[in-house]
């Protein structure tokens, strides 16, 4: 049996037509013998076991040689030709086999390589961005955040104004407010003098800013009934400050994009896959937050006489848990309320009647009137409740945490 | 056939693959990248080269790809070490203030403008010293930093002066990336310069520049620069401004074509001389077919998107009664049926924009290149040796694991 192809011998560019035998054929000393074509003088002789196959159109054979110089080739064209030379030489099947499920293999591992990088991701993120952050100086926080509030404050500017109800902080309301927001912050050992802020807005909204910064809404303020609903809601905000959501929010944010730059492979994180995969995992870190902040504000309700479900009562008159926001739920970086509530439900303090009350009717009054509005009619206004309104706030920045 | 007779002998260079086999090549890899979150794309890169080369026969003697996708795989591994810090920088940067935002990325802009022209030396470098054409490995020499150098201020050059720099641009990278080329030990030679693309660049940019100042002076005279009613209607109006917008367009597919081919004939290696044709109407053709199957697929998916939102409005109208977009909403975003349809969809969407970009443009353009070259002088090739690296038994050894070429 002879087949004929063209030999290269790794040394030089000359390249010949050959004819080739087998010797020793199905013994471990089979030889091929490499003759040239016109003149049948032997070039040289292969071990058939140290063939392997490089890749080729499907109608030729590429055969390369180990243990000789890396371009030492023979290739044979034609599909009888391509025939006898497999069967003259299986080693090039088994090698081709071999590559194959080394190959697999390889693509095996590095796709389960992947895979636990993603899964340590998902578990690891919220821990680790909470470890992070606390590797991150307070001060460096505290100008972001200030860096943060003057954007909102110039995106409110263009819209009529950032407008704080009582700049006086010696008032009544403002002195309540900030006793509060101590009581609340004491013990949690957070490097943030914490402020809160009350400005005119006809968003009912309440958020924080990283470095201790939070703000409370007028409009929302109007719909808030009763002092332990106030009291939840901000409870809730500090609860942001203390564990440096924002901050942590950032952090993971920007592991996410590293992840899916490194699935993707598309490094700049502008693809739309990149933006929906990182939107759903960040959600659930959010969702996340929500729950230690409502956490935080159950515990300091128990050193303070009020109820924190009250918070659940405002953000259903606010916002209703309709059918609607339930649809975006999976998007959504809010909870689901009725979920919430149930959670809320649970942290009930029942044992407060020896404890004092977070405010004084007086500083009650002193609040609810602090936009200029009486307290009387504050069940009126439900019908402007817009939670999705187009607040320039609220596509200003995305760090913050909503309430 | 002893060398001596085969003296000032033409070879040809022919092209053998298909679209069909190219169309199966993307299918599995695209389908074998679901499983394995991606990571498959090195493997496809991998096979899609092999393709090329094996499929590309110069003078009888097909090229061939010795690369492997775990080469790629550690070399996106490496560029990552070196996206981290950057990308670390990107994060701080984001938490300072708007001007300092805005100049931080400026300044990261500029500086990976300049790593790419590194990247690109060292990704042909890779591909170069991974091609075997009669058992001979090609190289590439020459420092990636110094031509990334060159890239940056030519590139800044042709920006300054509104693109006139363009053909020395072109003529320079070539001369120092085609110079810096080895053969096994022959090296290849440049004999390219601006003059090549002169002609047709500057033709189109003038011609351009002289229609957009005749429009201007045309409307100033005729119409006034106050009056803008009538303008649109005037025929000689239109006629220019679609002139002004064509010949951009016909120039680019004209100029690449010029260059292409100008360029690749400028190169010798040896006594051996390549000459390329290449028409700016085979790329315009090919660029006109691609419009038309990316039409085609976004038709096509339309069609059966149309079919899965109705089907899914007829469900909610068999259930409840009247439809409610809220329902709507909720009954697609609740259900994980729907956000998995919406994900593949946007992958096969991508999946099938790419396929067609490879098919059509890249495909067709390496096809018609390869189909227009032919060498003169090519039996002077066969006394080229490799070179001495390339006799040693650990060719595809520890050397190739760490090189970083391909990004």
């Amino acid at each position: 049996m002879q087949i004929t192809g063209r030999y290269t011998d790794g040394h030089t560019a000359d390249v010949r037509d050959v004819t080739c035998r087998i010797e020793s054929a199905g013994t471990s000393l089979a030889t091929l013998v490499i003759l040239d074509a016109d003149d049948s003088s032997e070039i040289t002789r292969w071990r058939a076991a140290d063939v392997f196959p490089q890749h080729a159109p499907h109608n030729q054979l590429r055969i390369g040689i180990h243990g000789r110089p890396v371009g030492e080739r023979l290739v044979v064209r034609g599909f009888e030709q391509v025939r006898a030379a497999q069967d003259m030489l299986p080693a090039l099947a088994e090698k081709h086999r071999a590559d194959r499920t080394r190959q697999f293999k390889l693509a095996g591992i590095a796709t389960v390589a992947l895979a636990s990088v993603i899964g340590a991701y998902l578990v690891g993120v919220p821990l680790l961005a909470s470890r992070v952050v606390h590797l991150i100086p307070a001060e460096w926080e505290t100008r972001m955040g200030d860096m943060v509030s003057e954007q909102i404050e110039s995106a409110f500017s263009e819209n009529g104004g950032f407008e704080v109800c009582d700049p006086d902080p010696d008032s009544l309301a403002n002195r309540a407010i900030a006793r509060f927001a101590d009581a609340a912050m004491e013990g949690t050992g957070s490097p943030f003098k914490t402020s809160i802020t009350v400005i005119r807005s006809t968003v009912p909204n309440a958020f924080a800013l990283p470095g201790g910064r939070s703000f409370y809404f007028s409009a929302l303020l109007d719909q808030t009934e009763s002092p332990d609903e106030f009291a939840g809601v901000m409870a809730h905000e500090l609860g942001h400050v203390a564990y440096r959501h924002g901050m942590e929010q950032l952090i993971s944010t920007a592991g996410t994009g590293l992840l899916i730059g490194f699935v993707l492979g598309d490094m700049t994180g502008i693809s739309v896959a990149g933006g929906i995969g990182s939107a759903l995992i960040d959600s659930r870190f959010s969702r996340e937050a929500e729950r230690q902040a409502d956490q935080f504000a159950a515990d300091v309700a128990s050193r303070m006489a009020f109820q924190p479900v009250a918070l659940a009562d405002l953000l259903e008159r606010v916002a209703g848990d309709d059918a609607f926001t339930r649809a975006f739920a999976l998007l959504s970086t809010h909870p689901l309320t009725a979920e919430r509530r149930a959670a809320l439900d649970a942290l009930t303090v029942s044992d407060s009647a020896n404890l004092i009350t977070p405010f004084t009717d007086a500083e009650w009054q002193a609040i609810k009137s602090m936009c200029g509005k009486p307290a009387a009619n504050s069940g009126e206004n439900s019908g402007t409740s817009e939670p999705e309104g187009d607040n320039p706030a609220k596509n200003s920045d995305k760090n913050r945490s909503p309430s | 056939m002893s060398d001596s007779a085969a003296e000032g002998r033409v070879g040809k260079v022919r092209f053998t693959g298909d679209r069909g086999e190219m169309f199966g090549i993307l299918t599995r890899g695209y389908l074998m990248m679901l499983p394995t979150l991606g990571i498959y794309r090195f493997w496809l890169v991998t096979w899609k080269r092999r393709f090329y080369w094996s499929h590309t026969e110069i003078d009888g003697d097909a090229l061939e790809y010795t690369g492997h996708a775990m080469q790629l795989l550690i070399g996106f591994l490496f560029a990552l070490a070196f996206f981290l810090p950057l990308y670390i920088l990107f994060f701080y940067l984001s938490t300072q203030r708007p001007e300092i935002i805005l100049s931080g990325y400026a300044i990261i802009g500029v500086l990976l403008w300049f790593f790419m022209g590194y990247a690109l030396y060292r990704a042909r470098d890779f591909r170069l010293s991974r091609t075997l054409w009669r058992g001979i490995r090609f190289a590439q020499k020459g420092s990636a930093w110094s031509y990334a150098i060159r890239r940056f201020f030519w590139s800044i050059l042709t920006l300054v002066t509104l693109g006139l720099a363009y053909p020395f641009m072109s003529a320079s990278l070539s001369r120092y990336k085609n110079t810096h080329t080895w053969y096994g030990d022959r090296q290849f030679t440049f004999e390219g310069s601006w003059k090549l693309i002169a002609g047709r660049f500057y033709g189109f940019y003038f011609a351009t520049l002289a229609v957009i100042i005749g429009l201007v002076v045309y409307i100033g005279s005729v119409h006034g620069f106050s009056s803008g009613r009538r303008v649109g209607t005037d025929g000689i109006v239109i006629l220019l401004t679609l002139a002004a917008l064509a010949l951009p367009f016909l120039g680019y597919f004209a100029i690449r074509a010029a260059e292409t081919a100008r360029m690749l004939s400028a190169i010798r290696c040896g006594a051996a001389r390549i000459t390329v044709k290449l028409s700016g109407l085979t790329l315009l053709w090919q660029f006109i077919v691609y419009s038309l199957m990316l039409s085609v697929c976004v038709l096509v998916f339309s069609i059966i998107a149309g079919i899965g939102a109705s089907s899914l409005i007829l469900e909610i109208s068999r259930q409840g009664g009247d439809f409610d977009p809220a329902d709507f909403a909720r009954i697609f975003q609740s259900s994980i049926i729907s956000v998995i349809a919406l994900a593949l969809g946007y992958m096969v969407l991508l999946a099938s924009f790419a396929a067609m970009a490879e098919l059509y443009l890249s495909l067709g353009f390496w096809k018609a290149v390869a189909n227009g070259t032919t060498i003169e002088n090519v039996d002077s090739l066969r006394s080229v040796r490799a070179g001495a690296e390339d006799t040693s038994l650990a060719g595809e050894g520890l050397a190739d694991a760490l090189n970083v070429g391909a990004f």
